[in-house]
């Protein structure tokens, strides 16, 4: 006589796919629509934090009527900065440079050349010839030294234009202002 | 079993697409994404203003009857920290005492009517750009809008006031 038991059954223990490639779309779908891949004037630069800045609505940096100068350490690599190893502030101005979308102008005469030729599109016309209604935006990295920025500001001024901005970050609720 | 077959089941249903390639394809997308993503700084702005004519003041000067309020940062490298001082004042020790004898100063200034008075930044190279950042911040808070920047001593055609 044979062995008789209860019946096998057979399990099917596949995982069901559906709901994970639901939610990995899903996942897709927000980082594609959320990673900016487009051509921007700015460099990623750690802005100073202020509480009390205007919220600035063309930070993406595609505004026709401002030009953005960003103010960056040089890599690492190619300064061998101890400072900014150390975490603390390098003050050495040779490390640092000046960029407009991407074109390095740490050059003093490149700078104002540009800032020439940018001031001279809404230059005024009659008596207010002199200035210029073109307005810039210095980024500078909160590390970088205040000679710098001076520098950008007086070239500013040497071509008329009087208009500047400072970038700035508002910082997270939770984290305190370094100060 | 009917409405338990799952994709990849090929004994269940013969044209089943066999998603495990798309799964591979876009976990890789996912992870790539993932690692170049950065949340967006929600970034400010500061407004300050330069000479229309470049600094260079011609003609007779304003006699004055108050000094300017002027801000001067030092940056001490022994200590490396900056030191913030109202004109000729000793420094200030903190940004409240800083922040008070400004607003001594502005207070005088409106006595005698004076409303659109600046407040001058006269700031040493050195000084870290936050630094800077930060006293335009306290005077912003106090609602001190008008900043401006001293200009560089050795460069004197240009005016940044």
């Amino acid at each position: 006589m044979g062995r008789r038991g209860t019946p096998r059954m057979e399990e099917n223990v596949s995982p069901n796919l559906i709901p994970m490639i639901d939610i990995m779309f899903l996942m897709l779908l927000f980082f594609m629509l959320g990673a900016d891949m487009g051509q921007r004037d700015i460099e990623d630069v750690a802005l100073p934090l202020a509480m009390n800045v205007k919220e600035d609505k063309k930070a993406e940096g595609k505004t026709k009527d401002r030009l953005t100068v960003n103010i960056l350490h040089q890599l690492h690599s190619e300064t061998d900065c101890v400072a900014r190893l150390n975490g603390s502030a390098c003050l050495n101005e040779k490390h640092w440079r000046i960029a407009v979308r991407g074109q390095d102008l740490t050059d003093p005469e490149k700078l104002n050349e540009l800032l020439k030729e940018e001031a001279d599109l809404r230059r005024g016309t009659g008596p207010d010839q002199k200035s210029s209604d073109r307005r810039v935006m210095v980024r500078a990295d909160g590390g970088a030294p205040y000679g710098l920025v001076q520098d950008v500001m007086t070239a500013c001024a040497q071509v008329g234009i009087y208009q500047v901005e400072c970038g700035a970050a508002r910082p997270v609720p939770d984290k305190p202002v370094p100060h | 079993m009917a409405g338990s077959s799952n994709i990849g089941e090929e004994t269940d249903n013969p044209v089943a697409i066999n998603a495990t390639a798309m799964v591979d394809v876009i976990f890789c997308l996912v992870l790539f994404f993932m690692c170049s993503f950065h949340f967006r700084e929600l970034e400010g702005k500061i407004e300050t203003w330069l000479p229309k004519e470049g600094g260079v003041i011609t003609g007779t000067v304003e006699k004055k009857l108050l000094e300017d309020i002027c801000i001067v940062i030092d940056w001490d490298e022994r200590t490396n920290s900056a030191s913030r001082r109202l004109g000729n004042r000793p420094p200030a020790k903190s940004d409240g005492e800083l922040i008070t004898l400004v607003l001594e100063m502005s207070a005088d200034h409106e006595k005698l009517g004076k409303k659109d008075f600046p407040v001058v930044l006269d700031v040493a190279r050195k000084v870290p750009w936050r630094e800077v950042v930060h006293v335009m911040d306290l005077c912003k808070k106090e609602k001190l809008e008008r900043i401006e920047f001293a200009a560089p001593a050795a460069k004197p055609l240009v005016g940044a006031r």
